[in-house]
């Protein structure tokens, strides 16, 4: 009955790609660093030699496998688990981001965020690229993303990986400053019943339900279903903004190890929700999306996937406004070694989206439809030059849109590893956020004849040059830090330029900004107890824009984004005797320069209780140190501030 | 950099080139003989580290010279570890011998059987083991609490384990203290009452 054992280790292997899927590209093009090393350590008689208790100390690659080469990564790339997310307390995708260092959050009312990295943060944020699974999550309205419509059972979130810095190379326009993966468990990984429900203040009812199912031992699948409604945020008068939001969603994967070597995934969500930032009428948005994946490992070096996605969103801004957005994505991507020294990564993609607005009189976007195609191909090369010390990583990706035509992204990373423990990079990378529709298509007029803003067919892509120079260090098996500085040179930024006399109507868009950014981001882990834990970060950063020549921005050169200079966030999580598990999280913001908004230092409180494993019971406190502040005060609607919030819940499983 | 404004969407010719030539690529591969991954390398030790933890009543095994036999039920997921762990190695005199099988009749005459993540009538099964001296050893969530001996889990990036006393009692195992130190102790299901 004895079953050859070789087949059965490309088995695990390609159990492990259920996580390692999609963000391979990411590994693929950052962590590859070391990953020979890896393969070595795997050797089972090594650990015969260990004591019980040594094997307790050792570190295992599976699910966290890129977590562990993170040391190595040549990027600015913090990973937040899932674990620390559900410790949190956090509720929702953009309160979880709140979690990694390199980002800066701020909650703008009720619904919406505005989330950036490296700067430019505002409420159409157009400088970030976010992934779920895989899917990119944007519309090509504004090239930002809809924060009220992006949510998960937090219980199933895997990791949340943020690269701050240029991605251009693999992940092609718009991840200009920075990327955002997040990434959900493998269904093998969700089984059985998990059902939690909340009631608070802030958060004033969620309830969740997940069913984790195996159909055969190979084919494990999940339902989920979410349900939540928020309160609203005050006006600057403390009165009720009547922003409240609500949400509903759902959603199935299914991971199917067809072979040892091969990975289906499919995954699927759907959802309705009612955000309502001006507090007057409501928001109305609904969306669906279905993701298919094939990924083939055949060996720690080499893998091919294969991936196909429809996304369909719909969107009433009130007053009859909408936008339809239909968006099919497929995608291949193939990594191979060659020769010894060379490990390739290549891939080609084509998206098409089909995006449609049903215009107003004066607010429109010309032509209401427009089908924008987009074809990329990109491809890595990581050169050894010293065995598990010494690697370049050089790449382009080149990239058709309907707007501007070709772009291309390359860049070119060196990582030096002195010692096993610390790895040394640098990087220079070109990234692009290419137009979106409301760059080129966008009117605004104040009468039928008069127009008040324009789109403008000559804008261009927005341009960067970025130089990064990172250390990552981990002096000690508890201990590991990483510190990455950058110095980024714009070119072209958005600017609103004054139409032709007498009246200087219509406002045009122009690329009519220049300038630089430069900046340091600090992170650490700290494992200072086997049931203490610290982690968090400090990031600085400085902005230097300036109008070009020719240009008389109407924004003054701020690119419409409000920076703060320094912020810091700490989470210290507590593993108390009891079962019980106390974690607090600190935010500390800078000012806003303009609009004005104060600094503030914000706290979570969570404390959870879990007296059998089935059942977990906790008490929530948010932005616990201000009865309300604000975090962002955008053009429109009215600013508004977020209030302390509590709430309880009680989670079981099965 | 500026190509032209507009480009109409180009039909669907492209997507058929490429995935032409993934299929090429596909074709063009070698399937190489992996290692087993570091994490099951690791757990492979830890069995062969639980074995000399605990003491097994005579009557586990068929005869004085029998060897120590090592069941794997469902797909096995360490490879090769197993047996580079165990090789050349012995247990109070007796050969160790791994064996793998879908069905636990087939594993009848282990002294420990570890239960593959791809199990699922585990519950049923570790009935049927109950007060059979057989280490039982899983990996999956509740695997204890239904009757199973020892656990693994995963904390952060470390393995760890749980054990449940009273299924080691049910079973006639004498687990060493420096085993129960080292581990979770968690009750199961029918222990409720008498722990």
């Amino acid at each position: 009955m004895k079953i050859p054992s070789l087949d059965r280790g490309v088995r695990c292997l390609a159990k492990h790609s259920a996580t390692l899927a999609f963000p391979c590209r990411l590994v693929a093009g950052f962590c590859f660093v070391g990953v020979a090393a890896a393969g070595a350590q795997s050797n089972a008689s090594s650990f015969k030699k260990l004591s019980i208790q040594e094997l307790m100390d050792v570190e295992i690659t599976s699910v966290s496998r890129q977590v562990e080469k993170l040391n190595e990564a040549a990027s600015a790339v913090q990973v937040v688990s899932g674990n620390d997310i559900r410790r949190s307390g956090a509720t929702s995708f953009a309160e979880a981001l709140r979690l990694a260092p390199n980002l800066q959050v701020a909650q703008v009312n009720a619904s919406q965020w505005a989330i950036s990295a490296r700067g430019f943060n505002n409420v159409l944020a157009n400088k970030l690229l976010v992934l779920v699974d895989g899917r990119t999550v944007y519309t090509p309205l504004y090239a930002g993303v809809y924060w009220d419509v992006q949510d998960s059972l937090m219980e199933d979130i895997d990791r949340i990986e943020v690269i701050s810095g240029p991605g251009g190379t693999l992940w092609g326009a718009n991840a200009v400053n920075g990327v955002i993966n997040l990434i959900s468990k493998s269904s093998a990984d969700t089984q059985g019943l998990f059902a939690e429900a909340a009631f608070g203040s802030e958060l004033e009812r969620t309830g969740a339900i997940r069913y984790g199912g195996e159909i055969a031992s190979n084919l494990h699948y999940r339902v989920y279903a979410k349900s939540t409604e928020r309160d609203s945020t005050l006006s600057l008068d403390g009165s009720d903004a009547g922003d409240d939001w609500t949400m509903n969603q759902g959603g199935f994967r299914m991971d199917w190890d067809t072979t040892e070597a091969d990975l289906l995934t499919l995954q699927g969500d759907l959802y309705q929700a009612r955000p309502n930032p001006d507090g007057a009428t409501a928001v109305h948005a609904r969306g669906q999306n279905l993701l298919g994946r094939w990924t083939h490992r055949s060996s720690e070096k080499s893998d091919l996937q294969l991936q196909g996605y429809y996304d369909h969103t719909w969107r009433d801004f009130r007053n009859g406004f909408t936008e339809a957005l239909t968006t099919w994505d497929f995608d291949g991507q193939h990594r191979f070694p060659l020769g010894d020294r060379h490990e390739i990564i290549w891939g080609l993609g084509a998206r098409l989206m089909q995006h449609k607005v049903t215009n107003l009189e004066l607010f429109r976007f010309e032509p209401a439809r427009r089908d924008l195609s987009l074809y990329s191909a990109f491809i890595q090369d990581e050169v050894t030059l010293i065995e598990d010390r010494l690697h370049v990583i050089v790449g382009s990706k080149v990239e058709h849109n309907d707007f501007t035509g070709y772009e291309v992204q390359p860049s070119a990373r060196i990582a030096w590893t002195p010692t096993d423990r610390q790895t040394v990079w640098a990087a220079v990378s070109r990234a692009v956020r290419t137009p979106a529709r409301i760059d080129q298509d966008f009117v605004l007029k104040i009468t039928p004849e008069i127009g008040l803003i324009s789109g403008s067919h000559d804008f261009q892509s927005e341009k960067l040059l970025a130089e990064e120079l990172g250390w990552r260090v981990q002096p000690s098996d508890t201990l590991s830090a990483s510190l990455s500085v950058f110095y980024n040179r714009y070119y072209d930024l958005r600017t609103a330029e004054p139409g032709p006399p007498p009246f200087n109507l219509p406002i045009t868009f122009g690329n009519g900004v220049e300038g630089w950014t430069a900046g340091a981001e600090l992170a650490l882990t700290w494992q200072c107890q086997p049931w203490w834990k610290i982690r968090g970060g400090y990031t600085r950063l400085k902005k230097d824009l300036s109008i070009k020549p020719g240009s008389q921005d109407l924004n003054n050169g701020t690119v419409e984004s409000d920076d703060p200079e320094n912020q810091i966030v700490l989470q210290s999580s507590l593993d108390l005797p009891c079962h019980i598990s106390v974690d607090t999280v600190f935010r500390y913001m800078d000012r806003l320069p303009a609009p004005h908004v104060p600094s503030y230092i914000e706290a979570d409180l969570n404390i959870a209780w879990r007296p059998v494993d089935q059942w977990e019971i906790s008490v929530t406190g948010q932005n616990l140190l201000d009865a309300r502040h604000p975090e962002f005060a955008p053009a429109s609607p009215e600013p508004r501030e977020v209030e302390r919030g509590y709430y309880v819940k009680a989670g079981f499983r099965w | 950099m500026v190509a032209a404004s507009h480009h109409r969407s180009r039909g669907c010719h492209r997507p058929r080139l490429w995935w032409a030539l993934a299929l090429f690529c596909l074709q063009s591969f070698t399937y190489a003989a992996t290692a087993p991954s570091k994490e099951y390398a690791l757990k492979a030790a830890f069995l062969f580290n639980f074995i000399q933890f605990v003491d097994w009543p005579d009557s586990a095994f068929p005869d004085p010279k029998a060897p120590f036999r090592i069941g794997v039920l469902g797909d096995d997921p360490f490879g090769g570890a197993l047996e580079d762990i165990t090789h050349g190695e012995e247990i109070k005199g007796r050969p160790l011998v791994i064996v793998r099988a879908q069905e636990i009749t087939a594993l009848a005459d282990c002294q420990l059987v570890f239960f593959g993540k791809s199990e699922n009538r585990r519950r049923a099964l570790l009935q049927q083991l109950e007060s059979h001296p057989v280490l039982t050893v899983g990996e999956r969530d509740g695997f204890t609490r239904q009757g199973g001996v020892i656990s693994f889990y995963t904390e952060g990036k470390k393995v760890r384990f749980e054990i449940n006393p009273a299924a080691a009692r049910r079973a006639g195992l004498k687990i060493s203290s420096e085993l129960l130190g080292l581990g979770k102790l968690t009750p199961d299901d029918r222990a409720k009452g008498d722990d």
